[in-house]
């Protein structure tokens, strides 16, 4: 009371004052608020539900597929599975496009660019070594049966960097591809001879297909459906 | 304690619903109509007036177009904006400053 006494409170200057003090933490708290929808503005805000299930469906029936018609040579496994993978990237690409349309969008907007950004570095370098190994059948940097793995590890590491422009859980998402490349990586240790095509076949299509359909099912439920009309 | 940070705030910027815009536009180069009316959960009415008056300030610049025969309508904070949020921010800033227990 002695800081604001009764006459000095009600002038101008006091009442200000004593606002001020009041405003420290409505300050403090104004700030968050700016930080919090200033992080909001960043984020890529397209519906993942069905690009997940379009790439999950891919994966899985990829996986299927291949091990059915039995590809099991080098070449034709790389090949199938780059065909997949450019299936599974055209796909989501005119998904993304029509969300876009929609809503009277632009499609290369500045989070789309982000996204893209992110993801580039990691899966350029798949890109490159699984061509490496299609185009250079004597290529013995990486075996075929040990690029699953590498691919895993990879796409994990381009969904965590993107994962700081999105929204739900992509992050985990990307760890959960890390952590599966790095245990078939880890099976290696105890397995004798190189690991059969035909199961890179149900690799790709479990923990790729797997991993997307789930988390596109889980999505579906649970995102807000604002791309409906 | 110093009352002038509290007195400086800008009162164009100050009203929330305009400095959740400016928030979000200071985050991205330009921001679509609908995508400021989903974020913040506005009225298209409300948006309009907020952007009117933000534009009149000379904070924001509006862009309208077509997409698809659609009208778009895009926003983004002009050099005028950019300092008026950098100041509100520092002001905001200065107040927290002054009270901190030394």
């Amino acid at each position: 009371m002695a800081a604001f006494p009764v006459n000095s409170a009600l002038d101008t200057n006091g009442f200000v004052s004593q606002s001020v003090g009041m405003e420290s933490n409505w300050a403090a708290e104004h700030l968050q608020v700016i930080r919090t929808l200033m992080e909001r503005s960043a984020l890529y805000r397209r519906a993942l539900a069905p690009i997940m299930i379009f790439v999950g469906v891919l994966g899985v029936a990829g996986g299927v597929l291949g091990w059915v018609l039995n590809l099991n040579s080098a070449q034709a496994f790389l090949g199938y599975w780059a065909g997949v993978g450019l299936l599974a990237l055209a796909g989501s690409f005119l998904l993304v496009r029509r969300q876009a349309l929609k809503e009277s969008e632009p499609f290369w907007s500045p989070p789309t660019r982000r996204v893209a950004q992110a993801l580039l570095a990691p899966l350029f370098v798949g890109s490159v070594a699984g061509l490496l190994a299609l185009a250079c059948p004597g290529w013995d940097f990486l075996a075929p049966w040990g690029l699953p793995a590498f691919w895993m590890v990879l796409y994990g590491c381009a969904l965590t960097a993107a994962g700081f422009f999105m929204h739900r859980g992509i992050k985990l998402l990307g760890w959960l591809f890390i952590l599966c490349g790095c245990a078939l990586m880890a099976t290696r240790c105890c397995a004798n001879g190189p690991l059969s095509l035909a199961d890179g076949h149900r690799v790709m299509g479990g923990v790729f297909g797997g991993l997307h359909l789930a988390y596109g099912i889980y999505l579906y439920f649970t995102e807000q459906r604002r791309n409906e009309p | 304690m110093n009352p002038e940070p509290f007195l400086q705030l800008d009162r164009v910027i100050h009203e929330k619903g305009r400095l959740a815009l400016m928030s979000m536009l200071a985050a991205s180069p330009e921001l679509s109509f609908t995508e400021m009316r989903d974020a913040l959960s506005m009225t298209d009415g409300n948006l309009t007036t907020h952007i009117r008056t933000l534009q009149e300030a000379g904070y924001i610049s509006v862009t309208k177009s077509f997409q698809n025969n659609r009208p778009h309508t895009t926003c983004s904070l002009t050099s005028a904006g950019k300092k008026a949020f950098s100041n509100y921010i520092n002001l905001l800033e200065a107040i927290i400053r002054q009270n901190k227990p030394k």
